[in-house]
């Protein structure tokens, strides 16, 4: 569906290219709605350095706004840069700001031209759209469970380090707080002290783990924490896997055997959000080999910025799910884009 | 490895090769390439930014050296300007030494020491290892088993709580070894306490080197949290893991730039094998794709001294066989042609094989040729007649065919530079070669 996003937009930015200029000449006006309580901004003036909250969307608003006030298209393009540069420097993969640079640029030139209307709504608006549009639904995980025959099956892929262990835990630990009862298959055979490692996990939160020996075949491991479940007439199996790179052939189809033998019914794909422009990359591989029906991402209280998401749910289209926050069991929390829009454009119209 | 980044930068360099005078626009073109290059490279924006601004200046200020092309000066910059980013190599000494591991979580710290363990033991030293990873489950669990694979002693106690009383310990324990590495809990520099943790264990092991390990995939974060790490524990190396992936490391680049460090090992893959020792020297001639262009710049400022040729009078159009034989004898000061062809960027242009051959032998013909010439002649050519030529040609032990070829040769490196007036250069090797080519 983002896919189409982008498609859209380009074909939309050629059609609109040449009417850009035209557009912000016959802006009327505006008022500033900022909440800084600035009024008549002197064109031209030193650009505020915002001290307040630091967030790109803060930065974004008030390099539009104020740029935008300089009534001509070139300083429309000015600021439109600098917007790219701040999702740069919040993580956002090139293409994926580029496509939503795109998008901003696109309806603040359309509204300009209908109405004068507030540059800070207009801009606000744009960027929500944006947003909202790149971020998609989210994704409620208890509602997906409640609906579904059980046991529902759920498959964590991703490359090394990203988490995955620790997230299979944190889901356990959600999920039987929301009373479902839970498996883990630790299908992460090969790294030395992982079985230890979610081993020791279950053992906290009090959850029943399949294992096998180091060097197994993890198919196997998972396909008989499904039996399990199935036997025991559990809600959920949680199938952890070993981190593999998207570039290791082999490693992926052991992954799609994985997939054919447990036939999971979702598939999430986790990754880190410190990752940068790679993200991209792994995301469209993952998706490309084995799918994916949502995305975790991990390690948020590392950066506050979230670009990754972004990037992530631009490049293959599904909806995040969580976003883990820390070492504890409980620092997971679900992705309300809505709210996580919202709450980045600070309830602004 | 960074093959894109190398690939994306001489696309960039390309737009460059036929310019021969600076132009503001192209070099503006450049820039915005190079920018976009680097960040797509996950290197820090504000880095790219400031780097960007310095190659830029330099690039449109800087006087166009005699004997260089405006690619090849640009160039130099933008690799001078990326040598100062990466800073010096980290010396690693096979000496008795205490290591310290520090990084994010799942950025491959204990991999990571496995396999520096398996490195040192290679180079012959009694390696031990310390897990003072007292937070993750299995953390113990994975170090000891890749410890055992290769004979390495390693200290740990999952039980124990306090990773200070662990290292206290292990260090007692290890004690008659040449290496400790301590491997630590993963963390991030927003967690004080981890951080307070960290600088304790420093304290405690007096460790010689402090090394950051850095996810080849970090973004934007990197220069931050090597910042942060750097102010806690004073960073001096920093090991770049999983570049196995597609991601391109330019988060450790910003980490280098913000410790003032170097990188010291890459981490290439998931056997503890894959660990590569890093030599930044050359490394941004890598980058770039072009082989090594430093050895390159020295070589042709040694061989080319300034007063050589005339550049003014030549690019008046006075440019004698005399001119000629000077460009050959520096090609050769040089070394042999194959080699220069190796450092060179050669970027769009491609060598049969075999010319090298050729066109060597071929140079070293014309030098003969010529040193049978008079001084009259190598003045003008136009001198040379028929008998002239016969004269030549028996003197320098060749045919007359051969005389004839210099002779077009020369005609037409005389037109060449004619058409570059106002810029280029004497030295013009790629044309040169060209030249040389096409006349197999």
């Amino acid at each position: 569906m983002f896919g189409g996003l982008r498609e859209k937009l380009l074909v939309a930015r050629n059609r609109l290219g040449s009417s850009i200029y035209g557009a912000a000449a016959t802006q009327s006006p505006p008022e500033l709605g900022l909440s800084t309580g600035k009024t008549a901004p002197a064109p031209e003036t030193s650009k505020p350095i915002s001290p307040l909250s630091p967030t790109f969307v803060d930065k974004v608003r008030v390099l539009i706004t104020d740029r935008e006030l300089i009534v001509s298209e070139k300083d429309v393009s000015d600021a439109l840069s600098e917007l790219e540069m701040t999702l740069l420097e919040s993580d956002v993969a090139m293409p994926v700001s580029d496509a939503i640079i795109s998008h901003v640029k696109i309806s603040l030139v359309g509204k300009h031209r209908k109405i004068g209307d507030s540059v800070d709504a207009l801009v606000v608006g744009a960027l929500k759209s944006a947003l909202l549009d790149v971020l998609g639904s989210g994704f409620n995980l208890a509602d997906y469970v409640r609906t579904h025959n059980r046991p529902v099956k759920i498959l964590f892929t991703g490359v090394n380090g990203t988490g995955k262990t620790t997230t299979v835990a944190k889901i356990g630990a959600y999920l039987k707080k929301m009373g479902f009862t839970v498996v883990i298959g630790a299908g992460d055979t090969y790294r030395a002290g992982a079985i230890e490692q979610i081993g020791v996990h279950a053992e906290r939160i009090g959850i029943k783990i399949i294992q096998h020996q180091e060097g197994a075949d993890p198919s196997a491991v998972l396909f008989d924490a499904v039996q399990y479940a199935v036997s025991h007439k559990i809600d959920v199996v949680l199938a952890d896997t070993a981190g593999r790179f998207h570039t290791k052939s082999n490693l992926m189809s052991q992954l799609e055997k994985i997939k054919r033998v447990m036939k999971p019914d979702l598939v999430i794909y986790i990754d880190e959000a410190v990752a940068g422009n790679d993200a991209v990359i792994r995301a469209a591989e993952f998706e490309k080999t084995v799918g994916s029906d949502a995305v975790i991402l991990t390690k948020a209280d590392m950066d506050s910025r979230g670009g990754a998401a972004i990037s992530i749910a631009h490049t293959i289209g599904k909806p995040l799910m969580f976003l883990g926050t820390g070492q504890g069991y409980d620092d997971i929390i679900p992705f309300e884009p809505e709210q996580v829009v919202e709450d980045l454009l600070g309830g602004g119209t | 490895m960074l093959d894109n980044l190398s690939t994306s930068l001489k696309d960039a360099l390309k737009k460059l090769a036929g310019k021969t005078v600076i132009d503001r626009a192209a070099v503006d073109e450049l820039v915005k390439d190079l920018q976009r290059a680097l960040i797509s490279s996950d290197v820090n924006v504000k880095l790219v930014m400031e780097l960007s601004k310095a190659i830029r200046t330099r690039s449109l200020d800087e006087q166009l050296p005699k004997g260089t092309n405006v690619r090849e000066h640009v160039l130099r910059i933008v690799y001078q300007e990326l040598v100062r980013l990466v800073w010096a190599s980290t010396d690693v000494k096979l000496e008795p030494q205490t290591i310290l591991m520090a990084g994010l979580q799942g950025s491959g710290k204990t991999t990571t020491t496995a396999k520096l363990a398996r490195y040192f033991q290679k180079k012959g030293m009694k390696a031990g290892v310390i897990c003072a990873d007292t937070f993750r489950p299995g953390a113990y669990d994975q170090i000891s088993t890749l410890c055992a694979k290769i004979n390495v002693p390693c200290f740990g106690n999952p039980l124990e709580k306090d990773a200070n009383k662990i290292t206290r310990e292990g260090l007692e324990h290890l004690k008659d070894l040449e290496l400790i590495i301590v491997d630590t809990q993963g963390r991030h520099a927003l967690e004080a306490d981890l951080i307070r943790e960290i600088i304790e264990l420093n304290i405690l092991t007096k460790a010689t080197h402090r090394w950051l390990v850095i996810d080849a995939a970090l973004g934007q974060q990197a220069s931050e949290q090597a910042r942060r790490f750097h102010e806690a524990i004073d960073i001096d190396g920093v090991i770049i893991t999983k570049m196995d992936g597609t991601a391109k490391g330019g988060g450790a680049l910003s980490a280098v730039a913000e410790t003032r460090s170097g990188i010291v090992f890459i981490g290439s893959g998931e056997t503890i094998e894959d660990l590569e020792r890093f030599n930044s020297d050359g490394f941004i001639s890598r980058l770039l794709g072009m082989g090594d262009l430093k050895a390159l710049v020295e070589r042709a400022e040694e061989a080319i001294k300034a007063d050589d040729v005339d550049v003014n009078a030549m690019m008046k159009g006075k440019f004698t066989l005399r001119d000629m034989y000077k460009q050959l004898e520096a090609l050769n000061k040089m070394g042999p042609l194959k080699q220069i062809m190796g450092m060179l960027p050669m970027g769009n242009m491609e060598l049969p094989e075999g010319v090298y051959d050729v066109t060597s032998t071929k140079m070293v013909r014309y030098r003969i040729i010529m040193d049978s010439m008079t001084p009259g002649e190598l003045d003008d050519p136009s001198l040379i007649t028929s008998s002239r030529l016969q004269r030549i040609a028996r003197g320098a032990g060749a045919t007359p065919d051969e005389v004839r070829e210099l002779l077009k040769y020369f005609k037409m490196m005389q037109r060449t530079l004619k058409g570059l007036r106002g810029g280029g250069g004497k030295f013009n090797m790629q044309r040169l070669m060209k030249r040389f080519s096409g006349m197999q």
